[in-house]
């Protein structure tokens, strides 16, 4: 069994096939452990079955007609196809475009704040030298445990006397100074960059900000992206936030605005299910698309997978 | 020891960079931290000046009100239950998908999907999926059980929240099924050879190499869930529909509606610290405990 001892030198690329062609021929090539059985795929089936039944149940009231909905006639599998419902939602009696804009607007806001200040902050902390640094960021870090419940109150005075109560500032502004995580997120980045870019800059005369901005920032753009896709996915489904500085309903973003439809229903009737259903798939179907395109940059930073020990 | 110019040129950018961190720790962090301790031990409306009355809040909420209690006991249940069960289905699917599965990119869609739905659709999904006639108690009827009332009956709701919980194990399964892919080929090999089992594999390797990111995802599972807010507010009976409200009351829940619904502004201060002290509690015995099982490769070096 000569071929399992690991060889530590590297080897050439025929070498190695002429490796795994003799382990094949010696071992079974899949490792019993590894290999699946008839049981394996019928358990992913049952399983990936199960998990999709609630998204397939959504599209089909999505898709049902208002009749069925009074009626409470649904089926698992949509038997009628009211597209007409994904247009209907935007008309006049219901203020879904409202809702998608302002949650566009709040976490448009929000994404570009955590961008802007988490990049400067993290930068300063990994490249910058001053007295206090160290305690500073040991503070940064201390603050992650800290449970925003204990902060929700205070806030809500504070922002109520500010005038910002059906406001979307205090769902904005508060990402214009930056996050702990997103802040230490940016720290590591930058850590692992070399400095001999920078020194050079600094060299050649230019000024910190200038470096930041034209040396770091532009290498910057995966860790910033990555801030985006979390601040974003955050703020798109935050429902607390909203809940309690949000009580017109011209105001409210999709992720409260949907569940406010279902509490106006006229009383003894039930809530427009299909449109409810409509709303949420408006509400999930951006963060798949942003998870589709935003994999590739979590990737990069190595932090939406294995090294999770590290968050 | 006087700093050179360009040394203190440095420390003032440097300053001038953290600025928006220091100001947003002081006005949105610490200033707020420190008048939540003042508040909760004022009895306060937000309308009129607050009323000191020391620690009675907190001997309230110890002593005399059975609702935070509940509340409490209902979120260590909930916490106690779809933590570690989420964790188990997570390691159960991940080491299915491990497997030389054909399709794997496609089942690891489906299985990773669920989470990518915002709380709020899932919520409002879950509302209808787990109806008295929903497609939930339809799947039960076929093999002859006949579904509870998920959402109207106190026993349940507990359990509804749970399934939700569990419906999105996808993300627990995606970060195993990456921590699965790190370990070392050889020690299957090893144990195949020595006789072991698919079985006895799982548990003598897959598991303790495993640890540390179970562990991980255990203690930011259990903070998040002592934090459940969304579902419980969306799933579970409102305050104004009698006889259901303790029953699913979660802290969270019931803070929010201390504050923002009977303005017992000092009252739910108090709420917080008392969560924040639990939260603190459990974080630091997991800590504790983590020697007793979980294995860092470095141990063995």
């Amino acid at each position: 069994m000569a071929t399992l001892v690991s060889t530590p030198a590297p080897r050439q690329q025929g070498e190695k096939r002429r490796d795994d062609e003799k382990r094949a021929s010696e071992a079974p090539r899949v490792l019993r452990v590894f290999r699946a059985t008839p049981f394996t795929y019928a358990t992913l089936i049952v399983v990936s079955a199960i998990l999709s039944t609630p998204l397939v149940f959504a599209v089909s009231i999505a898709l049902s007609s208002d009749h069925t909905v009074t009626t409470n006639t649904f089926t698992i599998f949509p038997h009628e196809f009211q597209w007409e419902n994904f247009t209907k939602v935007f008309g006049t009696d219901l203020p879904m475009g409202r809702f998608l804009v302002n949650s566009l607007v709040i976490s448009v806001g929000s994404v570009i704040g955590q961008m802007v200040s988490s990049g400067l902050v993290g930068y300063a902390f990994a490249r910058l030298r001053a007295p206090g640094k160290n305690v500073m960021f040991l503070i940064v870090i201390a603050t992650m445990m800290i449970p925003t419940q204990i902060t929700m109150i205070p806030q809500f005075i504070l922002f109520k006397d500010l005038g910002w109560v059906n406001t979307y500032w205090p769902l904005i502004v508060p990402n214009f100074f930056s996050n702990a995580f997103n802040v230490f997120l940016v720290r590591q980045f930058v850590s692992r960059l070399p400095g001999e870019l920078d020194e050079a800059a600094m060299v050649d005369g230019l000024g910190f900000f200038g470096i930041y901005r034209r040396i770091m920032l532009p290498m910057l753009w995966p860790v910033l992206i990555a801030i985006g896709i979390f601040t974003l996915t955050y703020t798109w489904g935050d429902f607390m936030g909203p809940l309690i500085y949000l009580n017109d309903e011209s105001k409210m973003p999709l992720a409260l605005g949907v569940q406010y439809i279902t509490t106006t229903a006229v009383a003894g009737q039930p809530p427009p299910w299909n449109l409810v259903m409509v709303g949420s798939i408006l509400l999930t179907l951006p963060m798949i698309a942003v998870y589709y395109l935003g994999q590739r940059y979590l990737y990069e930073m190595d932090i939406s997978g294995g090294s999770a020990g590290v968050k | 020891m006087a700093m050179s110019r360009m040394r203190r040129r440095e420390a003032l950018w440097f300053y001038l960079f953290v600025s928006p961190w220091v100001i947003g720790f002081l006005a949105f962090l610490l200033g707020p931290m420190i008048s939540s301790i003042y508040l909760s031990m004022t009895d306060w409306d937000s309308f009129t000046p607050p009323e000191w009355v020391g620690l009675d809040n907190y001997v309230k909420l110890l002593t005399e009100d059975p609702v935070f209690w509940k509340a409490l006991g209902n979120t260590f249940h909930y916490a106690a239950v779809s933590v570690p069960l989420g964790l188990l289905v997570g390691l159960w699917l991940a080491n299915l998908l491990n497997k030389q599965v054909r399709g794997r990119k496609l089942f690891r869609t489906l299985v990773y999907l669920p989470t990518l739905v915002p709380l709020v659709a899932a919520s409002l999904a879950f509302r209808v999926v787990l109806a008295p006639s929903g497609p939930f108690n339809d799947v039960l009827g076929w093999v002859g059980i006949s579904g509870p009332q998920w959402l109207l009956d106190p026993s349940w709701v507990k359990y509804a929240l749970i399934l939700l919980s569990v419906w999105s194990a996808g993300s627990a399964t995606v970060l195993l099924l990456a921590a699965m892919k790190g370990i070392p080929r050889e020690l299957y090999e090893a144990a195949e050879i020595d006789g072991a089992g698919p079985v006895r594999q799982f548990w003598s390797i897959t598991v303790p190499q495993l640890t540390p990111v179970i562990f991980f995802n255990l203690v930011m599972g259990l903070i998040a869930a002592f934090q459940v807010f969304s579902q419980v507010y969306i799933l579970t009976p409102k305050a104004s529909q009698p006889g259901t409200y303790n029953a699913s009351q979660t802290t969270v829940p019931y803070l929010f509606d201390q504050a923002f619904s009977y303005y017992h502004m000092g009252y739910a201060s108090a709420i917080s610290w008392l969560l924040f002290a639990v939260i603190l509690v459990f974080t630091l015995l997991a800590f504790r405990t983590t020697r007793r099982w979980v294995f860092y490769e470095t141990e063995v070096k």
